[in-house]
């Protein structure tokens, strides 16, 4: 019997479901598919299939598409999934959701279905406790369908991100443009990569802008990842392709756990947690006024020289990076001698406060590596508000209630030291180094303010200043720290890493009480 | 040509490089000395030092152009 294949046969129906659906995965058709391979860019299905655990992504919403309002023009064949792929899958076995904007169909424009479909993700995203990743490609909403005053019932995505912020991650990673209001998108995302060339973001593209101000631009001299990587601070991390962009996705989710409820995930190492640096007076100039590079020491001190450090490029007086210690997934805040002294400044202090909110949200440890001469002084930075930012690391620091290890290797001065997690901070565990330089400002400032009057009276001022310094010098001495129980322990450099695991493991019970309110009033 | 402009604002420690003088990337062209600490002013790019605006004792602006390379 030959199987009935008929148009009303089940078979036959299948049949023209599987037409349909081989329709809408081929997006905006070979041309557009082309052009986008052209631009040294992936689909948005290429990309998904990059994200997910192989063969784990489950689609929704494949078969929608763009409805016209007066029915005559909705078109299947030309806005198939309607420009966005939605639905779910497995990275590293564990679940997350994601909407993939095709740039193939209409420029991957943000159109009513589409969002509908991106919705119900958030949703679920928030119902179920589970990461939220956007990867965007988008020229925005879609103006024919949103021009005028119905333009007063939109907006909720941004509204419900804020809900989701500090419950369930959000990545919005940067693939190609993303223009207009949805650059909010990721504004308000938890980690922000952008691809080097190909992507943009801005409040307003290159068209609006000229039609608003008269400014000329383009699209990615306003907002590629040369701005917003390095200059705004808005991207956290700039890559080379699509496929760097995708691994930095999964790479940034595996130091995280799935909600503000769970711990990240432990990850076994064989990279003993004692481990002796014994080489460490190579990495560190014992001279405290020469600089070196931290991110060395950092790359020693974690489980098998593995970092990921979050806005390298920007700020880079100060580093945040994820790392793990014994396997337990950490940030690490550390000052960078190599970049202005590593004295803070605001966009550094913008940066650690950020990066400090995000570890606390979801249970990562934080660990203090201080090598800090201060905050920059003088009328420039004063103008800026440094203030108001510094004072928002002093928050952040301060509400943090995840573990918080320090470890003073050599200046802590001044309010760098508060900031960098002082002892005045909660710290569960607060080490220094035989070199450290604990004081409220170097010996040479604190003699010109202390001792002008007897230097400017002696007969020799240059000599009487150079004692005055010296006895001043004398004071800054961690020995004296510890004599007063300020400092929990002075240790051998070599023994930080072994240190630091063992202060976390004193603190993985830590559930410290704060006074009840409904928010602080955190500077901006 | 690129404009070696100082990060921060300092007392200008020590020239350590002269017009005419070939220098790669990231080399050491002056010292800073701020924030107590001694802060290398690095050569953007690789080239020859066509100019130095300052000089040692002056006081630098942040984002100020001391030199030149070409």
């Amino acid at each position: 019997m030959t199987e009935d294949r008929s148009p009303d046969s089940l078979a036959g129906l299948v049949d023209d479901l599987h037409t349909r659906r081989q329709r809408a995965l081929a997006m905006g058709g070979e041309e557009r598919v082309q052009q986008q391979h052209d631009k040294g860019k992936l689909t948005a299905r290429e990309r998904v299939t990059l994200l997910f655990d192989e063969g784990t992504f489950v689609e929704s919403g494949l078969l929608a598409h763009q409805h016209a309002l007066t029915g005559a023009d909705s078109d299947p064949e030309r806005t198939p999934a309607d420009g966005v792929i939605t639905g779910e899958g497995l990275i590293d076995g564990r679940r997350v959701y994601c909407a993939a904007y095709d740039f193939t169909v209409m420029a991957g424009s943000m159109g009513m279905i589409g969002e509908q479909k991106v919705a119900r993700l958030r949703k679920k995203a928030l119902l179920n406790r589970l990461p939220m990743v956007w990867l965007l490609d988008s020229a925005g909403a879609r103006i024919q369908e949103a021009a005028g005053s119905t333009f007063a019932g939109s907006g909720a995505l941004f509204y419900e991100q804020v809900q989701m912020s500090g419950v369930v991650p959000q990545v919005a990673a940067m693939l190609g443009p993303c223009a207009a209001g949805t650059a909010y998108i990721p504004g308000l995302a938890d980690f922000v990569p952008m691809v080097e060339e190909t992507s943009s973001m801005s409040l307003g593209g290159a068209r609006l802008v000229k039609a608003a101000t008269g400014e000329e631009t383009t699209d990615h001299a306003m907002g590629g990842s040369q701005v917003h990587c390095y200059v705004s601070g808005v991207g956290d991390l700039e890559v080379g392709d699509d496929a760097a962009c995708v691994a930095a996705v999964r790479g940034f989710l595996s130091f995280l756990p799935s909600n503000n409820r769970e711990q990240a995930p432990r990850l076994a190492t064989s990279d003993p947690r004692d481990r002796r640096i014994d080489d460490i007076d190579t990495l560190v100039p014992a001279n405290p006024r020469s600089a070196y590079d931290m991110r060395k020491v950092i790359k020693r001190l974690a489980d098998d020289g593995v970092v990921f450090e979050v806005k390298p490029t920007f700020a880079r007086n100060i580093i945040t990076t994820l790392v793990r210690f014994d396997g337990r997934s950490c940030g690490v805040v550390a000052s960078q001698p190599m970049v202005k002294g590593g004295a803070l400044d605001l966009d550094a202090a913008d940066k650690a406060a950020r990066f400090v909110w995000l570890c606390d949200a979801f249970n990562l440890p934080l660990v203090f590596l201080q090598d800090v001469p201060g905050f920059i002084v003088g009328t420039e930075v004063e103008r800026q508000g440094i203030i108001r930012h510094g004072a928002k690391m002093l928050y952040a620091v301060s509400e943090a209630t995840v573990p918080k290890v320090t470890v003073v290797m050599r200046k802590a001065y001044g309010a760098g030291y508060f900031v960098m997690n002082g002892r005045g901070y909660e710290p569960d565990t607060l080490v220094a180094w035989p070199s450290a330089e604990i004081s409220v400002m170097g010996p040479e400032g604190a003699v010109d303010i202390i001792f002008p009057k007897q230097i400017a009276a002696a007969e020799d001022p240059g000599t009487a200043r150079e004692q005055f310094v010296a006895s001043v010098r004398e004071t800054i001495d961690p020995y004296i720290a510890a004599s007063w129980a300020m400092v929990d322990d002075i240790i051998d450099p070599a023994d930080t890493r072994r240190v630091i695991c063992d202060a976390l493991d004193a603190a993985a019970t830590k559930r410290p009480h704060r006074v009840w309110r409904k928010h602080g009033i955190p500077p901006v | 040509m690129a404009e070696v402009k100082a990060e921060l604002v300092g007392n200008l420690w020590k020239i350590v490089t002269e017009v005419g003088q070939q220098v790669e990337e990231d080399d050491t062209l002056m010292i800073l000395e701020s924030m107590k600490m001694e802060i290398p002013i690095t050569s953007p790019v690789s080239g020859t030092v066509k100019e130095i605006t300052v000089k040692e004792g002056d006081v630098v602006q942040e984002g100020q152009t001391v030199a030149i390379v070409e």
